[in-house]
């Protein structure tokens, strides 16, 4: 059956090529679909990422990368969290052994970044970090950018000005942001940074807790007490850090209210982007 | 922290709204996360008088109140047993809809008619008490509203609160905050107390053998207290701040702890022998009952309060059974001490016991209140409970405390913060949170912090509190310039490349957990010293299914078909790029970045042009042979020398490139598709980037385009089934020297037209040289050579006749 209707198929192709040598133009079903190549899908996390990563390298800042399995020292103590701080609390790591963790987030980099080289240091580094939880809006592995800049005369007002760059180019223009002060062991001022909620605009809804402002990041300037872990002159220089969840942001952008199908690779859910 | 407006407007005037108070909260570090509007249905809750009760007459447990309610006089059933006539009562009037949504109707309850319902207080969402109707105050008229009779109306912040700011773990220091944003005053509570005759060291004493663990104990003392129930206005309190009433004196420690941030602790003193108080470490293999029932393991890093004979708590985290207020004490012995934070945080680590007292004490309480709070106690339980005050209270406080004295420079505040901020101004804003400023120099001021703001040692954390107090909206926005620095981009521009191409050829990128069940390897197939044994293990994972970091990335992919053929999913391209964790013999692991791939279902889809088709290995060759080429790694070599755990073992191959393995590919084998729940065939494709990074090509170099014409000379032949294309090809290749420009297969056939254990080949061959046009002799020569060294290696037929096409 199906080998007849081919048949019958070519035999009317052959037709209107033969007409088409007459110089008369074949009709072609112009609404049949085009052979295409398959095509295949960046999983969104990487897109943001990745977006996230060029508007920041754009603006001068280099791409590193590090460990996901990271010592104590790195996770923890050199960004001013000794054993028995209480902000070890707030952030519940899975263990490796006494010394060795899950990176909790992608903070050490900061240090192992300038335990290898003297000021200027500008980078961003992107990649997994691990926290045992698991809900609506945790998954036990997620991706950070971390970001640090540290120079001669390295301002909080700078730090406005660049994350104010950022949060421009990735939910346009005239998206509002706030700073207020956070606490992070590492930064001192701290400075979370929240934009104008895209659901609402403002006007307060379910997405943003009817404040009118979603939490994006977390930041500020480099604590003195990291600068001297890693042996540089605290009067000298000054620097900011930030990290920024790319699951947050990608819900946001795209819309997402559950964390967990990111990592369902659903592939009706990955071919969406 | 969740914190009553009420409550706070006792400590300091607030003259804005609910949520201006949490904008400006939120704005200074105290982040608002929630605001509750209490008792904002209340309104149609009247106010009532019983004028009667008589049983109701089908149903023993009921009765029947007759009411006074302002206006009109109303009969309810109610089955509440705490009622009498002349009681005041709140009454929901048929047409009230309580806080939990119940509609009040007017009903009938077993024959008569009731005309609304009594409430009891956790029905008002006031409290969580249900142990009766909530009695009011003889003072109430009936048919008033209830909550205006009572000023209930409040608003519930709820504050999250960052690990530095302990200071606010109180309606005080949330109070001063306020206070210092809006330039008011706080107000203390006041402090009337009727002391007795008797001092309090004829009847108690304390001594710390542990003044480390113990710089401050503070104690002092209420006689014939009679215990009993607290007032509804303590229990609201202690209901909104998340604290369960317990019995008056109790429930003062905890009303004082959430006031003023000072935990304290009563004891039953007639339960304490000899009236005593010692402070000293646990012995090792201790057990001591806490307040719970639950019986606990203490060590000699525990800190315990001890009596004459035994322990009766442990420091700043639990009382103790033996020595609790019960509704038969009578004599009450209240504790105000200022614990070591890092003895009583590794003390709850180890006992997982964290209460709201330890809570406090592990983050650094204001050392110097401990006698502020509990004077206040004593004040509340002489009110409430009654009783009589000892005279005069015991306070250990051997070395007091002093304050700190930071130097701030205006300057390096402007610098850091990118202001010009007056110096001037930043001493007014500090002096507004209660430090003592004094002025240096110019440039300079000398700033004493208060006792109860343990979080700032340091001229950065003055210089956050100015950064704090001006606003951080109001701190100008710049642009840094950026000085570029050396780059090393290799291994993302690799990364983005290879993606890029992934999903150009129909891949779609899957991120799966790192974490993976340890039973992986064994699925796998892995060898007893298999690097995909060497896992690095979590102690403390989720699950067992999560409990090691992965060395492959396969079963995450076989993962994710399974989970797509659940939801009818079944043809699947996708890639993963990331690490596997090898544990090595250093502290950490290799980790190792790889990309795998995977096709399983048809190869090409039915569509009006083409017939579908199953995925094969070719399918899965190809996508590494576009990669490699994009890479500009070329002579790789496919060897199948040993086997490869995971894939079936006669269509598999490891990927080589000069004498490195940078990959592999091939079929996933039967016992791993079955391990993984995997119905249909996969095939699979790793590479190892590492290796890979040293192989590539970055600089592509440009060949002269070819000057001279080629000429085309086919070879068709049938070899034993064993024998590889690419032995064939490279005699080709040697054989012809510089004269072959390119060889490729052009067919491949094995199947019914020729004998089992055969394969036919056509082969294509294009001579060309870079210097003359080739001449029809000097191509037959080589080209014959070529056949004969062919023939002679594989013992292979050469077909006639044919150049294209299938065979037959
Ligand atoms: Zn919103």
């Amino acid at each position: 059956m199906k080998e007849e209707l081919r048949r019958e198929f070519q035999a009317a192709t052959d037709s209107l090529t033969a007409k088409a040598i007459e110089g008369v133009s074949a009709l072609v079903d112009v609404t049949l679909p085009g052979r295409r190549a398959p095509r295949g899908h960046l999983h969104p996390i990487t897109q943001i990422a990745e977006e996230i990563c060029t508007i920041f390298s754009t603006l001068g800042f280099r791409v590193v990368e590090g460990p996901e399995v990271e010592l104590d020292y790195y996770n923890f103590e050199a960004l001013n969290m000794p054993k028995d701080h209480p902000a070890r609390d707030i952030q519940d790591t899975f263990y490796i052994s006494d010394n060795v963790v899950l990176r909790t987030h992608t903070s050490p980099m900061q240090i192992r970044v300038m335990e290898k080289q003297l000021p200027p240091v500008s980078v961003v580094a992107p990649g997994k970090v691990y926290r045992p939880d698991s809900d609506i809006s945790h998954t036990p592995m997620f991706h950070q950018v971390e970001g640090l800049l540290v120079d001669k005369g390295v301002s909080f007002g700078d730090l406005k000005g660049t994350l104010t760059t950022f949060a421009h180019q990735m939910f346009g223009r005239d998206t509002k942001l706030r700073f207020r002060p956070g606490f992070f062991p590492f930064t001192e001022p701290s400075a979370e940074v929240d934009i104008q909620c895209v659901i609402c605009k403002g006007d307060g809804c379910r997405t943003c807790s009817y404040t009118g402002w979603l939490e994006i990041l977390g930041s500020g300037m480099v604590d003195p007490e990291v600068f001297k872990v890693v042996g540089y002159d605290l009067e000298s220089i000054s620097g900011f850090a930030f990290g920024i969840g790319v699951e947050r942001i990608a819900m946001l952008k795209f819309g997402l209210d559950d964390i967990r199908v990111f990592f369902e690779n659903d592939i009706r859910f990955l071919r969406q982007f | 922290m969740r914190v009553s407006l009420n409550w706070l407007k006792e400590f300091v005037d607030i003259d804005q709204t609910p949520a201006e108070v949490a904008e400006l909260l939120t704005m200074a570090g105290l982040e608002v996360e929630g605001l509750e509007h209490k008792a904002q249905n209340l309104n149609d809750i009247r106010v009532a008088r019983i004028l009667d009760i008589k049983p109701h007459p089908r149903a023993d447990r009921l009765s029947i109140c007759h009411l006074d309610a302002g206006k009109k006089e109303v009969s309810v059933v109610c089955g509440a047993t705490n009622i009498s006539k002349e009681h005041i009562v709140p009454l929901a009037l048929p047409g009230t809809s309580l806080p939990d949504g119940t509609l009040i109707k007017e009903g009938r309850i077993r024959g008569e008619i009731s005309h609304g319902m009594l409430l009891a207080e956790d029905e008002m969402g006031l409290t969580d008490d249900h142990t009766g109707i909530m009695i009011l105050s003889n003072e109430l008229r009936p048919g008033q509203s209830l909550s205006d009779a009572m000023d209930l109306e409040d608003w519930i912040l709820d504050v999250a609160l960052t690990p530095n700011r302990i200071d606010c773990a109180s309606v005080v220091g949330i109070a001063r905050e306020i206070g210092a944003f809006t330039n008011k005053k706080i107000r203390m509570p006041e402090i009337h107390i009727e002391e007795g005759n008797t001092p309090i060291e004829d009847l108690a004493s304390v001594t710390v053998l542990d003044s480390h663990g113990c710089p401050r104990y503070a104690a002092g003392l209420v006689d014939q207290a009679k215990i009993g129930y607290s007032p509804f206005w303590m229990r609201y309190r202690l209901h909104v701040s998340g604290i369960r009433a317990i019995n008056n004196v109790v429930d003062i420690t905890n009303y004082v702890l959430m006031e003023l941030g000072q935990p304290l602790h009563a004891f039953d003193y007639h339960r304490l022998a000899d009236g005593r108080i010692v402070v000293k470490r646990a012995e090792n293999g201790q057990t001591f009952t806490t307040l719970d029932g639950q019986t606990r393991d203490l060590d000699d890093q525990t800190l315990m309060i001890c009596d004459g004979q035994r322990e009766v708590a442990i420091a700043g985290i639990m009382g103790g059974l033996n020595s609790e207020i019960t509704l038969n004490s009578v004599t009450v012995l209240v504790e105000s001490a200022y614990f070591d934070p890092i003895m009583i945080s590794r003390s709850s680590k180890r006992l997982s016991l964290s209460t709201e007292a330890s809570y406090r004490f592990e983050r650094g309480i204001d050392i110097q209140g401990a006698d502020f709070a509990l004077k206040r106690s004593l004040m509340l339980i002489a009110q409430l409970a009654g009783g009589n005050i000892a005279k005069g209270i015991i306070d250990c406080y051997p070395e007091p405390w002093s304050p700190a004295r930071i130097r701030l420079r205006a300057d390096r505040a402007n610098e850091i913060l990118g202001t010009t901020i007056d110096i001037k101004q930043m001493a007014d804003h500090l002096s507004s949170l209660n430090m003592a400023v004094r002025a240096v120099d110019q440039n300079r001021i000398e700033v004493c912090p208060p006792p109860f703001r343990v979080d700032i040692t340091r001229e950065a954390d003055l210089i956050e509190e100015v950064a704090r107090l001006i606003g951080y909206n109001n701190i100008p926005v710049t642009l840094p310039a950026i000085r570029p620095t050396e780059e090393d981009y290799t291994e993302f521009v690799l990364r983005d490349r290879i993606k890029a191409m992934m999903v150009g050829m129909g891949f779609s990128e899957i991120i799966t957990y790192c974490f993976i069940s340890p039973r992986s390897a064994d699925i796998l197939g892995a060898g007893e010293k298999s690097h995909l044994r060497s896992f690095v293990r979590l102690l403390n994972p989720l699950s067992q299914d999560q409990s090691v970091m992965r060395t492959s990335l396969i079963p995450g992919l076989l993962s994710t078909v399974r989970l797509n053929s659940l939801r009818d999913q079944d043809d699947i391209r996708v890639f993963e790029w990331g690490k596997v964790y090898i544990k090595g013999d250093g502290e950490l692991p290799q980790e190792r970045q790889v990309l795998a791939a995977l096709i399983t279902g048809l190869g090409s889809r039915q569509e009006w042009y083409q017939e579908p088709r199953e995925a094969d290995f070719f399918d899965i060759k190809g996508v590494a042979e576009n990669i490699l080429e994009e890479l500009g790694i070329d002579k790789t070599e496919y060897n199948r020398n040993r086997p490869k755990e995971g894939f079936d073992p006669n269509e598999y191959a490891r990927i080589f490139y000069s004498g490195s393995e940078i990959g592999a590919i091939g079929k996933v084998s039967k016992d791993v598709l079955k391990g993984y729940g995997v119905e249909k065939n996969a095939h699979i494709l790793e590479l190892y980037i590492e290796p890979l990074l040293s192989s590539v090509v970055w600089v592509k170099k440009f060949t002269p385009l070819a000057k001279y014409p080629s000429v085309r000379r086919d070879i068709s032949i049938i070899v034993n089934s064993s024998i590889e294309s690419a032995m064939i090809l490279s005699i080709v290749k040697e054989m012809g020297n510089d004269l072959v420009e390119s060889v490729d297969i052009f067919d491949a056939y094995q199947g019914k037209q020729i004998a089992h254990q055969e394969k036919a080949l056509a082969v294509r061959i294009s001579y060309r040289s870079d210097k003359r046009t080739l001449t029809d002799d000097e191509v037959n020569n080589i080209h014959e050579g070529i056949i004969e060294e062919i023939h002679r290696q594989t013992r292979g037929r050469l077909r006639e006749g044919r150049k294209n096409g299938h065979p037959g």
